[in-house]
């Protein structure tokens, strides 16, 4: 029983320690992920946080340029009706390599990986989600 | 042939409702001709489905654009391979080719048992037949596969370009093999917690298939992430995306389970926990089915948003509900016929290897439904990223690396501090200088050095072991060296595989502390002619060649490698464009050695200037993930090989057990 109980002891201070791993963890690397609507309200409150936020790109905002890191994207993202005024939307910044199903033209559901400050959302990361988009499309064909 | 597939899928149904009903009648009033019933029932479900299969696979191969799924993940153009892979490419067809192995599973398993565990088998039958008749309920109501479209397009959509690549029509396949061999396992538990025969029949008669689940997961993984390092292009192979974690999370709990059935087997303990760890398994394996196919949490490369999560969450409480209910319910029989002699032994190394991996899966698990908890409980999702599972998961597999060294040498029920010193001295000594070594020459990347010095102790525990072995063999039988390792390897494969599986394990841990810790990047816009340094090479890029088929179009930069001033490669990283869908891919550029790999991404390009963005990386020790793959693959093999014929009780004699049922 005293051995027993030894054992338990040991799974206790392991599952202390995991638990404490997933608790520190979580505080560090926690990340807001929010839709543009939800985004919008609250950007100010959220300025300098790491947030993800999806949308999409509005028609005929995006301006590229090559820089010697990559390409430098501006673009604006808004709600998934896709003609929202400025208002309803915010500008990106981008440096670096954007994702094969990024439209030039805009129109692409995106996630934004990034900080806000100053009214622009500054990518680290742009990411599409591309398999069920096309799918939906298809479906929205019949 | 569509017709008759459609049919095909619906008799199944009847039939596999039938076989489940038959089987528990038969159990009920003792009727062996109704558990026969149910087993031909069951085998006929296979055929079904077979057929069901054949018509789909049919109408792939002609082009039958007038069906929903062949003008959706296919088109004239598609090569033959890919329009065979379209099979599992879409969500109807992924459901129909899983219950097509769910169903040969079962038929196998009622062959192999036909004069053997007919207490267990009509439980056994009955279970297959529920999660078959789930998914074929899936199959007749919610997603059906034959569906036709009210007019017939020209040209299908294709498949989707990324799926089209060798290791994609390889991983489903390993992967829901894997995932599908699961439920044999769960099946027998179930199997021996309603018929209450409780010993240690059920896992040595489903041995080889947890070993096979175990090794087809493991397989699955891997392709999987050779594919996401071929195909994403973005320099690693593992993400910690809800899709790859919904794979993860199986394997582990299947490797405890691997490990713990060894401790019941040996001295009766831990029954409750191994009943835990394989009802966990299979609702695992449910679960991340759940997870790729429910859209719940969102996945960048998350297959579809559909309505199928509701049934997948009443089909995972369905079966916790009853197998845990059954579990609590037999739980005054599954007593442990022993108890821990010693911390310092076999079995509390092995325990405590069950206990980190099942810490792994559950921060894994917790890391990826966090979004929808966090939702739950704060009203705003909160997600977090790979720095999450790398930090929680760093440390555990750490743990678990040095109890990969401990668990297969130390002294069952207690190891005395002669057992100790023989086993580990060198080891122990030979771990720690090469981690002083590492230290001296600069290395200050802590959980590097750590998980390298750990993976020196490991393999000089192992080498030691077939050192040992040889020379006891050498002293007794006057073999030389490599007759005798292959008989000490023959004699013992069970054994001797498992240090083979641990080896290649040891490789893997090489590779992932090499690309974690000493990966580098870099992206770079250059012009045509310009070079640049990577990794001890210079790459100059000489401009892109565009070419096309009637299926793709190329666009592929030529980037010379030189090393000390002499071109020794030319990489071409590409740029697709795949015409049915309008969608452009990224084709990564590879040179792998042992030591690392150059891989280039040709990030854009921009016609005007003839300017391309390059991203490069150097994945330090990679090719060990892919060599400690097949060394992995060997190993099980080595495990799995039948040792000897079954000599007593020819197969075709009905034993006497055969009328168990009816006692």
């Amino acid at each position: 029983m005293n051995r027993k109980k030894r054992f338990l002891v040991g799974a206790l201070i392991l599952a202390g320690a995991v638990a404490y791993l997933m608790y520190t963890g979580v505080r560090q690397t926690a990340v807001y992920y929010l839709t543009i609507e939800e985004f919008l309200p609250k950007r100010e409150a959220l300025a300098n946080e790491g947030v993800r936020v999806a949308g999409r790109v509005q028609l005929g905002s995006v301006t590229k340029q090559m820089t010697s890191s990559g390409e430098e994207l501006n673009f604006r993202i808004g709600d998934f009706k896709g003609d929202g005024a400025p208002s309803d939307s915010v500008p990106v910044h981008f440096v670096g390599v954007a994702p094969d199903m990024f439209k030039a033209a805009g129109g692409s559901d995106v996630i934004i990986e990034g900080k806000y400050r100053e009214g622009t959302l500054y990518a680290q990361n742009v990411l599409t989600s591309c398999p069920s988009k096309y799918e939906a499309e298809v479906a929205a064909k019949q | 042939m569509v017709e008759v597939g459609a049919l095909a899928l619906a008799v199944a149904w009847v039939l596999a409702l039938y076989a489940i009903g038959m089987s528990l009648a038969g159990v009920y009033w003792r009727k062996r001709d109704f558990v026969a019933s149910a087993e031909h029932a069951a085998l006929a479900v296979w055929g079904l489905t077979v057929i069901a299969v054949a018509a789909l696979l049919h109408a792939l191969a002609t082009h039958d654009f007038n069906l929903e799924y062949v003008a959706h993940y296919s088109s004239s153009t598609l090569p033959l391979q890919y329009t065979i892979a379209a099979l599992w490419g879409g969500q109807a067809g992924s459901l129909l080719f899983w219950t097509l192995i769910l169903t040969s599973m079962t038929s196998v398993v009622l062959l192999q048992n036909r004069y053997k565990n007919r207490e267990l088998m009509p439980y056994v039958t009955a279970v297959l037949m529920l999660i078959a008749l789930f998914f074929l309920s899936m199959l007749n109501y919610v997603t059906p596969p034959f569906e036709r479209l009210a007019f017939t397009p020209a040209e299908g959509q294709d498949l989707n370009p990324l799926l089209q690549n060798y290791w994609m029509t390889i991983h489903p396949p390993a992967l829901y093999t894997g995932f599908v061999s699961c439920a044999i396992p769960f099946a027998f538990a179930m199997a021996a917690l309603a018929s209450g025969k409780l010993d240690d029949v059920w896992i040595r008669t489903t041995r080889r298939w947890t070993l096979m689940a175990w090794f087809f997961l493991s397989l699955g993984n891997l392709f999987g992430a050779e594919w996401a390092y071929l195909v994403l292009g973005w320099g690693g192979y593992w993400a910690w995306d809800p899709v790859e974690n919904a794979a993860f999370m199986p394997w582990l709990t299947c490797t405890a389970f691997l490990h713990s059935v060894m401790i019941q087997e040996k001295k009766n303990m831990l029954k409750v926990w191994n009943m835990v760890l394989v009802i966990l398994t299979f609702t695992l394996t449910i679960f991340g089915t759940f997870l790729t196919r429910s859209g719940v949490i969102s996945s960048v490369h998350s297959f579809t948003q559909s309505g199928l999560g509701p049934y997948f969450v009443g089909f995972l409480g369905l079966m916790l509900a009853l197998s845990l209910g059954m579990l609590v319910w037999r739980l005054p029989m599954l007593k442990s016929e022993n108890e821990l002699d010693s911390m310092l032994s076999r079995e509390s190394a092995f325990m405590l290897n069950n206990l980190v991996l099942v810490g792994i899966t559950f921060a894994v698990f917790w890391g990826t439904i966090f979004p929808v908890i966090s939702e739950a409980v704060r009203g705003i999702k909160i997600t977090v990223g790979p720095p999450f599972f790398n930090k929680v998961n760093a440390p555990l597999g750490l743990l678990l690396l040095f109890l990969t060294g401990v668990g297969p040498v130390i002294a069952w029920r207690r190891a005395s501090a002669k057992n100790l010193r023989r086993s580990f001295l060198v080891p122990t000594a030979l771990g720690l200088v090469g981690g002083l070594i590492l230290f001296i020459a600069g290395v200050r990347h802590y959980y590097a050095v750590v998980s390298f010095s750990l993976c020196i102790f490991v393999m000089a525990t192992i080498v030691a072991e077939f050192y040992r072995g040889i020379r006891a063999r050498q002293a007794m039988m006057g073999e030389n060296p490599l007759t005798a390792l292959a008989h000490l390897i023959g004699k013992n494969r069970r054994r001797y595989g498992g240090y083979i599986v641990h080896i290649g394990m040891v490789m893997m841990f090489l590779a992932i502390t090499g690309t974690s810790a000493f990966k580098e990047e870099k992206q770079i816009t250059v012009k045509p002619g310009e070079s640049f340094q990577m990794g001890g090479y210079t790459l100059r890029y000489d401009g892109v060649t565009p070419s096309e088929t009637p299926h793709v179009a190329y666009l592929r930069a030529n980037i010379a490698v030189l090393e000390g001033g002499r071109q020794i490669d030319t990489l071409r990283p590409e740029k697709r464009f795949y015409k049915k869908p309008q969608q452009p891919t990224t084709e990564v550029a590879i040179r792998s050695t042992l030591g690392a790999d150059l891989y280039l991404v040709l990030g854009s390009y921009d016609d005007p200037t003839k300017m391309a963005t390059i991203q490069a990386y150097v994945n330090p020790l990679v090719s060990f993930l892919w060599w400690g793959g097949i060394v992995l693959a060997i190993g099980t093999g080595v495990t799995v090989w039948p040792t000897r014929v079954r000599a007593a009780a020819p197969a075709y004699a009905p034993s006497p057990r055969e009328g168990a049922v009816t006692e």
